[in-house]
Order: C-alpha cells, then structure tokens, then sequence
C-alpha cells in the first residue's frame, strides 16, 4: 500500500493550527502581490480579469452557497455596474468616482428588485425567474439607445487616484487586488458572525429558521443586495479597466461559467469561489486557440466535479482526509454526551396560574380537511399542558397556527394579551414562544455550536446594518453569543459534540440538541412536539428531568405526546384533540377514563363504561 | 384583427414547439426529479441529426424525425446514466451538471456540424391557407397537428400502458414504488429517453422555422424550461398550456416591442410565477413542519 505514507502528511496538514492559517494567508498575500513581476502584458491583463470573476464569484457564493438563493443574474448586477458607470462618466460628465458610487447604488436597487421573486418562490423556480431577468437586462443593453446598443459605450476614463496611472494594467490589478481582498475579507466577516449563520441556518431549513426567530424574507434580500453590490463593484472596475464596454461581455454564457466556477471550486466556501474563478479563468485562457476541444473539456469536466465531488475542489481535502482516517480504522468521535445539568431556577413570567396563551375558536382548513374545528384552549403560566389525540387529530396543526408556519382560517391567538393569530414565525418566536418539531429540524450543514449560535441570536434582521457602520460591536456581541452557547451546551451535556454535525450524531443526541437549540432562545412558551418519539427508556425518563427543569426555570411548557406514561408522569393538566375539537380537559388521571376520549382512540364499540387501562390507550396510538 | 390572429397563428405555431419543449422537461422531472438543463442541447442534437437525414441523406422528413428521435433517445440514455447520481439531489448542481452535459453536446455539434448553422427548406411546400384574410402556412399547421399528436400519445401511453403507470407511481414516490417491484432505474432511463425524443421531435419541427446551430437550444431550452414552470412544473397539461402561453406572449412582444420582445416576455414572466408560483396547473404544496 503506498498510499499511505502519502496521504499521512496531508492528513496532518489539514489540521492547521491559528497560527498556520495565518502564515499561509500572509505567504498567500506576499505572493499576490509579487505576481505582477512574473507576468507578461497579456497574462496581466488575464489577471485582471480574474479577480473581477472572483469577485463576482464571492458575491454568488454568498446568496447561493451561503443564503441557498438560486441567482442566475450576476451577471446582470456585473453589467448594472459596468454600465451605470459608463453611462455616467461618458455621457453625463460625473468623475469616475461619483460614477462609482452612484452605480453601487443602482446595481443594490437591481439587487432588491431581482430578489423579490425570492419571496415567492424558491430553488428551480427561482433559478428561471432570475435568468428570465438577466435575459431581460441582455436584450435591453442590446437594444436601447443610450446604452448604445450593439456597438457599445467606449472612452470610458481609468479612475484617478492620487495621480497613480491606473491606465496601467499592472498597477490597475493592485487597486484590484485591495478590493478582492477587502470583499473577501467581509463577506467571510459575515459567514463566520450572526448575520452568515442565519443565511446558512435558513439555506439548511428555513422553516425552523423562521421558528428560531430569523426573519426569512429580510434575509432572502440582504442576500441578493449583498450578492448585487460584489457584481456591481466588479462592473465598475471592468468598466475603469477596459474603458469600452460591450453587451457581448454580460451574455447567459458567462453566467453560465460564472456559476460553473462557483460550484467547481466549491460553492459553500468563498475561498473555494475564488479559487473555482482563478482556476477556470486560466484555463479558459490556455485553451482559448482550441476553441470547441476546449469547450468539450470544460464541459466534460463540469460533470466530473459536479458528479464525483459535489462540495468542489475545496471539498476534496477534507474527502480524502476523512478517508484515510477511515481507511486507518479511526471510527469518529470519542465524545460522550454528559448529564443534564439543571437549569437555574426562576419564576415564570407573570404570576403562576395566569392565562399565557390563549387560543379562541381557532379554525384551519386544508382545502376540504378542516384540521383544527373551533378549537379553544388556555395555557396557564408555570404549567406543563399535555396534548394528546389520535393521529391526524389535528395537534401538530394547533402548533404550526401557534408558531405562525399556518395562517388561521377563523379565531384568534393572544399571548399574554397581545393578538399573535397571523404573524410570521419570526415574529412569534421574537415575542417568546419556542418549539422543537416532530420529525428533528436541525441545521444539518451548521456545526452544533452554530445550531445554537442561531437562535441565541435574539437580534432583528435590521440589526444587520451594524455591518456597515459599526462592525466591531457586531464581532463583540458575537463573542458574548459564543460564550453564552457553551455555556448552554454544557448545560446539556452536549459540550463534547459542540464542532459536530448534527447528522453525525445519534438520534438521541439529536432530540436534546433541538430541546437545547429551543431553550437558546429565552422562551416564555415551549411547545415540544412528541419530544419522546423515538427514545428509549433511559433517554424518555432524562427528557422528563429536563422538562421539569425547564419548567422550574420559568417556562411554560406545552407538550405534544403519545407515550401515555410520559403525559401521565409530567403534566398537571390535558386536553385531548380528536378530529379538530378539543374532546376533553382535564387532570391525566380524569381524562384517561373519560369515554369521549375513549371511544377517539379505541372506537365505539370498545369504549366501555368501566375504565380502560392506561397502557392500552398508549398503545393503541402508538 | 386580421394582424391580432396573424401574430397569434404564429405565436401557437412556436407555442406548440415550446409545449414539446416543457414536456421533456417536466417529464424528466416529474419522474427522477431532475432538472436537465442539457434538454436544449439535446434539441439541437436532434434538430442536426434530423436535417442531416433530411438534406444530405435525401430521406423524407417523415422518416428523417423518428431517425433523429431515436438517436437522441439513445443520447438521452448515456446522459441519464452519467448524471444518475444527482437525481434528487438539491438543484445547484443539477443545475450546473446538467449545463456542463450541454456544454459537452454543443461541443460535439459544433466539432461534427462546424459552428456555423444551416437553413432547413420547409417540407411543405404547399401556398397557405386562408381564412377570413388571416395567411396560415402550411407547415405551421403541420407543426401542432404533430405536436397534438404526441401529445395525445404520450397521455395514452402514461394512461393507459403498465410502464406508463410504473412511471406515474416512481413520480409519486420513488420509494413506494422500489417497494412494490418496480425496476425505478428502467423507469427513469425510459421517461429520460422519452423527454430526449421529444426533444428531438421539437428540434426536427422548429428547423425549418428558424435556422440549425450550435447554438439553437440555448434559447429554445430556456424558453420550454419558462414554459413548464408557467404551466406548473411536472404537469403534462401544464407543459401544454405553459408552451402555448410563451409562445404567444412572445408573439405578441415581438410585435408591438420588437427587439425588446425577450425583456417584455421575461417580465411578464416573472410576474406570472410571482402571482402564482405553482403555475396554471401545479399542485398546492404545503410545508409540513
């Protein structure tokens, strides 16, 4: 076997040290910055084409690796900024700069317009939405008169600066060279702080995004203005650098490439889009005299890496590396999931006893299905409520109008007072109330710690403007979040597994992540939907330890059940749902003998008058 | 008037070669999940074969398109095995895979063909029809009968034929269907070769009305994709409907915007899913948390 000693050393390369990491960016930088010695007229001005593709690559790796936003329009943003430039400078007189800032301005506007659609519609939908408006952009700079059509705008002036000649395709790639560095280093301030890990949180699931509290709409926009404002910044530097601008620069081909580099080098990484633009940037240069050949490699290669390594050439180290640990037997992690630690105690908000949710004449129809009949319920603040009925009796629905996932058809939600019926997840969670989900909701691409990070994030998606203005309390206020999620992981007993993937871990782990991830958010009201599915015997009697702390912590809990001990053991009070209609309230002990709910779970014929034991009941929705 | 119908004749006419368009599509998708953006290359591939058979080989264009059909099936079968392991995967790499397939078909088109394109001579050679004072040419009529056609038959075949049944059942759940015998790889090899013929038959009819190039199914391929999502993704009615909507949108674009036809038809476009994102015949889906 010879591929061992020549993959050992690769395996301990990838796990580099701060201070590696940095010695290598530094090497990086240094060799950046030498290159424009060792290269030609020509290959200069390759370069200088390559990092506008990085660029707009960074831009495209934010909304569509990081946010999970299909953006066919790049291009359109490059060209919005290129041309607005242009059309500035040459025709209306501005300075190149003015020119400059006013196009960021118009590509942003641009952005927000073709990230609308986002609203509406996601993935393939979203993919031809947004190529239909790059399309739409083409054939305008085609056609109107003052972008001058076919033949172009020309004499476009190189960008004064201090009287350094940036006419000069040499000293052009250093101003280049800033912006690529000064973009990269931003959009990877973002990935690693609250604002990336909720696009990624919302790229993973955006439904338990929006229940941990991230507003998806705002976010879906920050994404296509941030994408929109790298392509606009790298339009106007194509525009100062060539001088002449043509529609043929901005076709569906070079958006095709374009995305072609950012899923080659590897889409979730930003690293990866530059390197992906950098590669296939060359390579399209070498091969540029054999034209269709090169065209059938380029092609053929798509389909390799899409097919054999689908997180890109970034993606392959940490393949092999993984590899040959397995190869060597190492067999994952050691870690071991520690006890529960009791959440301190506190009382709940507002008296005990006091009504905290209040659920009137609730209504939710799925065309002919009515799910939820007049359904009217209270929650008292300190209680655990139990809900229980047969399947498809209408509880997960009851939580999904709570949360906001489900707009209802008739009556009203109050929490503490205050109308909830009709606002969006994020708004709900925001105001207190949390819920874990029947089948786990984690975020399966976010590390543990990440999964937490996201809903300690108690933050408006406004907030996010501190990126602009005032970046060092945003990097602040995320070391507080840092350390207030290992904090709750040990809590949990979940600190070992903190830089894992939740899909890595077992089923067990998994559920008391999503308890933890919910109780990161401060909750007032827990709603657990069938927390125990799936548990075992140990596993069931810690849940029921953590959800009396949870109680004793000052949280109300509402508890979707059908392990009968469970309910039994746990709550002070029940309310059966059957057929949409809250059927019977009451003690557990009192409701398992009621013949109403009896005769939901059993029939009619085997409801008798005597009571029914308990367990037969649990069985029979099991 | 007589113009509105003129311009409608011609807009059906492409609106019926887009409907053969969105049906690979949504067939290939409704049945693997996949998105083949290499659809509109397969276009052109069969668009080449046919009028090669057509024009050099001297065969007549009846026998000429089921040729080139079966050629493409053929393509169609190699392109499925290659990019098996992306269905059902999430759609940017489909998305670029598939783009990368094209890529390599344009490639060989052009390698094969040369890059620059070639007129097709219209099989039909008959003076047009007139009625009431609107000109319909002969081989536009041609086209959506062929079109209605196969249509017709692949409802027939989905509806009525055990392996059409199979592949409605793997469209529904992949997964129940392994679980009730069905062979889910034949199934997905066939519907893909199907979407591939269709392709062809789309690409042999629209030859004629425009030119053969490398490049042809570039906009045909992005115009059938609009139209499947327009007619609600996955739907054979939907395919039919979404087709003949683009095609008169462009039709009617091109006449009172004239350059400006691809920005008017792609606004529209755009408002339309916005308005109703699941298309004229989608399904509703709901989230389930």
């Amino acid at each position: 076997m010879s591929r061992r000693p020549a993959l050992a050393p690769l395996a301990t390369a990838l796990r580099t040290p701060r201070s590696a990491r940095a010695g290598g960016l530094a090497v990086l930088a240094a060799a950046a910055w030498l290159l424009p010695y060792q290269l030609n007229v020509y290959w200069i001005s390759v370069a200088d084409v390559a990092i506008l593709f990085a660029l707009l690559a960074v831009g495209m790796g934010l909304v569509m690796g990081i946010a999970g936003q299909v953006n066919l329009a790049q291009i359109a943003f490059y060209g919005v900024g290129a041309y607005t430039t242009a059309i500035l400078t040459t025709r209306d007189g501005y300075g190149f700069w003015t020119a400059a800032v006013l196009a960021m301005i118009a590509t942003a506007l641009t952005g927000i317009v073709v990230g609308t659609p986002a609203l509406r519609v996601q993935s393939h939908y979203l993919g031809i939405v947004t190529l239909g408006l790059a399309i739409a952009f083409i054939d305008w700079i085609t056609n109107a008169p003052v972008t001058n059509g076919d033949s172009g705008i020309s004499g476009i002036p190189a960008p004064p600066l201090f009287g350094i000649d940036l006419s000069s395709q040499y000293l052009y790639y250093y101003l280049e060279l800033i912006v690529l560095a000064g973009g990269l280093a931003f959009g990877l301030f973002v990935v690693h702080t609250p604002l990336g890990r909720r696009m990624r949180a919302m790229r993973d699931d955006p439904l338990a995004a929006g229940a941990a509290g991230t507003g998806i709409r705002q976010l879906r926009m920050i994404a296509f203005v941030l994408a929109s404002v790298y392509g606009g910044a790298a339009g106007v530097l194509y525009a100062g650098m060539i001088g002449y601008i043509a529609p043929e620069t901005f076709s569906i081909a070079d958006m095709f490439l374009l995305l072609a580099m950012v899923i080659i080098g590897g889409r979730r990484s930003l690293a990866g889009c530059v390197i992906g633009a950098v590669a296939l940037t060359i390579v399209q240069q070498e091969l540029i005299n054999l034209a269709a050949y090169a065209q059938l490699g380029y092609g053929l290669v798509v389909v390799l890496v899409v097919v054999f390594a689908p997180a890109g050439l970034v993606g392959i180290p940490g393949r092999l590396a993984a590899r040959y640990r397995r190869w060597r037997g190492h067999t994952g992690t050691s870690a071991v999931l520690e006890p529960f630690q009791p959440l301190p105690a506190a009382a709940p908000a507002g008296t005990p006893g006091e009504t905290l949710l209040e659920v009137s004449h609730l209504a939710r129809r799925f065309r002919g299905l009515t799910a939820l009949d007049d359904v009217s319920l209270t929650v008292r603040a300190g209680e655990i409520l139990g809900i229980v009925g047969p399947n498809g009796s209408g509880k997960t629905t009851l939580f999904n109008v709570i949360s906001g996932f489900y707009r209802p058809h008739g009556g009203s939600i109050a929490l503490s007072g205050r109308p909830i019926s009709g606002a969006r997840p994020s708004q709900v969670s925001r105001l207190g109330v949390a819920r874990t989900f029947q089948h786990l909701r984690l975020f399966g691409n976010l590390t543990v710690a990440d999964n937490m990070l996201v809903s300690l994030d108690r933050t408006r998606t406004w907030w996010s403007w501190r990126y602009l203005c005032h970046p060092a309390g945003v990097w602040r206020y995320d070391r507080r979040l840092k350390r207030r999620a290992a904090e709750l992981l040990a809590g949990f007993g979940l600190a070992q597994f903190a830089g894992a993937l939740p899909g890595t871990l077992p089923y067990g782990i998994q559920r008391r992540l999503e308890l933890a991830r919910a109780i990161a958010s401060s909750p007032r009201l827990l709603l657990l939907d069938e927390p125990a599915a799936g548990l075992n015997g140990e596993e069931r009697s810690q849940l029921a330890a953590i959800v009396r702390s949870i109680r004793d912590s000052g949280v109300t809990v509402v508890l979707i059940e059908h392990n009968m001990g469970l309910v039994m053991s746990l709550c002070e009070r029940v309310i059966v749902l059957d057929s949409g209609s809250v059927i019977a309230e009451g003690p557990p002990d009192r409701v398992s003998r009621d013949p109403a709910v009896l005769e939901a779970y059993l029939g009619k014929s085997a409801a008798p008058d005597t009571a029914a034991p308990d367990t037969r009941a649990s069985e029979a929705s099991q | 008037m007589q113009s509105f119908f003129q311009t409608l004749i011609s807009g059906l006419s492409f609106g019926a070669v887009y409907a053969l368009v969105a049906l690979g599509f949504s067939l290939v998708y409704r049945t693997m999940g996949l998105v083949n953006f290499a659809h509109g290359a397969v276009l052109m591939i069969g668009a080449y074969v046919a009028s090669t058979f057509y024009l050099s080989a001297r065969l007549p264009f009846a026998v000429a398109v089921p040729t080139a059909m079966a050629v493409t099936a053929a393509i169609g079968l190699v392109i499925e095995r290659v990019l098996r392991p992306l269905e059902n995967k999430d759609f940017d790499l489909m998305l670029i895979g598939t783009i990368g397939a094209g890529t390599v078909l344009e490639a060989a088109a052009i390698l094969t063909w040369s890059s620059s394109g070639r007129g097709v001579s219209s099989p039909v050679q008959t003076a047009p029809f007139d009625v009431g004072g609107v000109r319909i040419p002969g081989y536009n009529v041609l086209v959506i009968a062929v079109t209605t056609l196969a249509m017709a038959a692949l409802t027939l075949f989905l509806q009525r034929t055990k392996q059409g049944a199979a592949m409605q059942a793997v469209a529904m759940d992949h997964e129940a269907a392994t679980a009730v015998g069905i062979h889910v790889g034949r199934s997905n090899a066939i519907s893909f070769a199907i979407g591939a013929a269709l392709a062809a038959l789309a690409g042999s009819l629209v030859g004629p009305m425009l030119y053969v190039s490398p490049t042809m199914g570039d906009s045909l391929g992005i115009a059938g994709f609009a139209a499947a999502i327009l007619g609600g993704f996955g739907s054979v009615p939907g395919a039919i409907a979404g087709g003949l909507g683009i095609g008169v949108i462009g039709a009617f674009a091109a006449q009172q915007f004239q350059g400006y036809s691809d920005l008017v038809t792609f606004v529209v476009f755009t408002v339309l899913v916005m308005i109703r994102p699941t298309g004229i015949f989608g399904e509703r889906t709901v989230n389930r948390a």
